[in-house]
């Protein structure tokens, strides 16, 4: 009785929710104070995909529910993105029957990492994809290894892990399991021989804490590590990037697969590669997920064009607290050709709580900057000024700073024609997008 | 004036860009002409303390600082015998566990720190975060920063912070914070605290020059983005403190 009540419960203020622009993980917080061990009572679809990572966890799973539903799958998803268990629930019951079963062949799960035990444990994924783990949002999660500790018991032994092979931290997962694929980047046209960034989280092994070696690396601490004591190294790749070609944007998988990239970024890749070795895992051909990932442009608006003035820009979302997420966006900056002027704004480092946490900003690598195409760099919102301090320690020289948007938009509408970068964070970017104009 | 900085462990002991103290210690002292070195140690490296003038180490994961305490503690007695001798230090976040006297591990696991303080770190399994706002006897000005950390200190008997009008302390919220001895200075308070707090940077530079016989000279540096950010974190921080 209690789960047909908390369904009904559960059903009602999604409904609700919905009329008031809200209700992704409320309605399951009710379901759940009605029935604490409901998602132990519904009936779940054969295939259960969890994804968790510091980066890639949205993008990710919007492109493995894409392939899945161009495969004739029927998925449901957290597309709301609410990705505690309060949000599972949700999506769990609004696509259930009042009888408790989740009619779908795959349930695909975003799940936090910190709260993923919290999350599976009264049921457990088939698959379980881990993108990748680093710092991101400190203030919440600690550090990476925090992290790693916090997911460890989300894993059940029967769970089929997707890892990805150039990631020191998160490959360590693996150790004593036997179900694991792993995918992971061949040495290609984009690697680099050496960690990069302003920091090396690569430098010491994760198991035994001696010092680690690399025969490439992909973006700042991502390649073919090798410890130099216990053996912990970068491990074959069941799915594997062979070739990247980054100006013509494509990618080739498994020596055979090609598919284009509708954006030429490293993280995208990844994200492409973690939701290929997903799908492929759950039957999928290559040739299928090929053609859904070919050019497959994200619906999750962290890229967005717009105009200013005379100046096409393009809003490069990057999540504040995460240095890496940062540092790739940077990249792609410097590797476009063309002149361009750069704004970069922290007004709210969060917009989930309040901090005046700054310490991140020295993580990232603004120097990545110091290129002749980037033009010049306006540093803006309340924090622009510990901006600006983190810039006089760069070797760039041709930066300003408005710490008021509004005014910062104002003097780059006026004047200029060259492209626009902004980088910000899902906090800050609706303080530039409310006064550009918006393209398809 | 030629000033050698001993910085452990720049990469293991790396979190919350912990490296930005040495580039600002480093910069402040070019600008008042001092000549600076930074020497980074390694674990399994060396270094002669005796040519030190400042040493530090930055924060790291629980499981880093462990790693890191197994080289660092064949320097007890000469950093010992520097503090005693007025060297400067700055131990921050997790280092300062380091120079306590034990460090218990939330798994019940315990080891040796240098001993150089005799308090003690006893590691959870809770994280302890949030924006600190305090007060320290060396200045008047408000100390701002960003705690994060596992760990509950206790036998502090000279705090670097005397008291916190927001967020955790040593051992408690409110409570008092770091550890303070002649020119050892010590907060779990992680990040670029020299960056954060333009006044304890002067403090630390002066107590460089103090070793030395020498006062700050009175034409310092200004940095302005340095002190702007600060004057914008102090009024956020206040008006939060001040609100709870």
């Amino acid at each position: 009785m209690r789960k047909l009540f908390a369904i009904i419960v559960c059903k009602l203020g999604h409904f609700v929710g919905k009329l008031i622009g809200k209700g992704s993980s409320m309605p399951g917080k009710f379901a759940l104070k009605i029935c604490p061990d409901i998602l132990r009572r519904v009936e779940l679809p054969r295939h259960i995909i969890a994804v968790t990572g510091s980066n890639g966890k949205t993008s990710t799973v919007e492109m493995i529910a894409a392939v899945l539903r161009a495969d004739g799958k029927t998925v449901v998803y957290n597309e709301e993105g609410s990705n505690q268990i309060e949000g599972v629930t949700t999506l769990v019951l609004t696509h259930a029957t009042l009888g408790g079963a989740v009619r779908a062949d795959v349930l695909l799960i975003e799940s936090d990492e910190r709260y993923a035990a919290r999350t599976f444990q009264f049921f457990h994924p088939t698959e379980f994809v881990i993108t990748n783990l680093y710092r991101d949002q400190l203030t919440r999660n600690g550090h990476p290894e925090w992290v790693y500790d916090a997911i460890l018991p989300a894993l059940h032994p029967e769970t089929k892990l997707i890892l990805n092979a150039d990631d020191p931290l998160s490959s360590c997962f693996a150790r004593g399991r036997e179900a694991v694929k792993w995918f992971g980047l061949d040495k290609c046209s984009i690697s680099a021989d050496a960690p990069t960034g302003a920091y090396h989280d690569g430098a010491y092994c994760p198991v035994c804490h001696a010092p680690m070696e690399y025969d490439y690396v992909h973006y700042n601490h991502i390649g073919a590590f090798r410890c130099t004591k216990c053996g912990h190294k970068k491990p074959a790749a069941d799915y594997a990037v062979t070739a990247v070609d980054l100006e013509k944007a494509v990618v080739t998988i498994d020596g055979g697969v090609e598919i284009a990239l509708a954006f030429r970024s490293i993280y995208n890749i990844y994200n492409i590669l973690a939701a290929y070795s997903a799908c492929r895992e759950c039957g999928v051909s290559g040739d299928t997920a090929a053609a859904v990932l070919g050019n497959y442009l994200l619906k999750n608006g962290r890229m967005q064009t717009f105009r200013l003035g005379a100046r096409h820009g393009t809003l490069l979302t990057s999540k504040h607290e995460n240095s890496i997420a940062y540092d790739t966006n940077l990249r792609y900056i410097a590797a476009s050709k063309r002149d361009c002027v750069v704004l970069v704004i922290v007004d709210a480092v969060s917009r989930k709580y309040f901090t005046s946490e700054t310490s991140w900003l020295w993580d990232v690598d603004f120097d990545q900057l110091n290129v002749p195409h980037v033009k010049r760099v306006v540093l803006a919102g309340r924090y622009g000024n510990d901006l600006a301090e983190r810039f006089s320690y760069t070797a760039l020289e041709n930066w300003s700073v408005e710490t008021d948007i509004a005014a910062a938009a104002a003097a780059l509408k006026s004047a200029g024609d060259e492209e626009l970068y902004v980088v910000t964070c899902f906090s800050d970017r609706d303080k530039i997008l409310s006064r550009v104009e918006k393209e398809g | 004036m030629d000033v050698r900085i001993i910085h452990f462990y720049p990469d293991l002991m790396s979190l919350y860009g912990s490296y930005a103290n040495v580039l600002a210690l480093k910069r402040y002292l070019e600008r008042l002409d001092c000549d600076v070195t930074v020497e980074s140690v390694l674990p399994g490296g060396g270094t002669d303390i005796a040519k030190g003038d400042f040493f530090c180490m930055g924060a790291g994961t629980e499981r880093a600082a462990r790693a890191a305490m197994e080289d660092f503690a064949r320097y007890a007695q000469p950093l010992k015998a520097a503090a005693g001798d007025c060297a400067a230090m700055l131990f921050a976040g997790t280092a300062m566990d380091l120079i306590g006297k034990t460090v218990k591990e939330a798994d019940g696991s315990a080891y040796e720190g240098l001993g150089l303080a005799s308090f003690t770190t006893e590691h959870g399994k809770r994280r302890i975060v949030g924006d600190v706002y305090g007060h320290t006897d060396l200045y008047p000005e408000a100390v701002v920063g960003f705690m994060n950390k596992c760990g509950v200190v206790t036998g502090v008997e000279t705090p670097l912070l005397t008291g916190l009008d927001l967020g955790f302390g040593n051992g408690k919220e409110r409570g008092p914070e770091g550890f303070h001895w002649k020119n050892v200075f010590a907060s779990q308070l992680t990040g670029p605290l020299l960056v954060k707090n333009p006044k304890l940077l002067e403090t630390v530079a002066a107590a460089i020059y103090a070793r030395r016989g020498k006062p700050l000279p009175v034409d310092r540096p200004l940095d302005r983005w340095a002190e702007q950010a600060y004057a914008v974190t102090e009024e956020q921080l206040r008006l939060r403190a001040q609100a709870k």
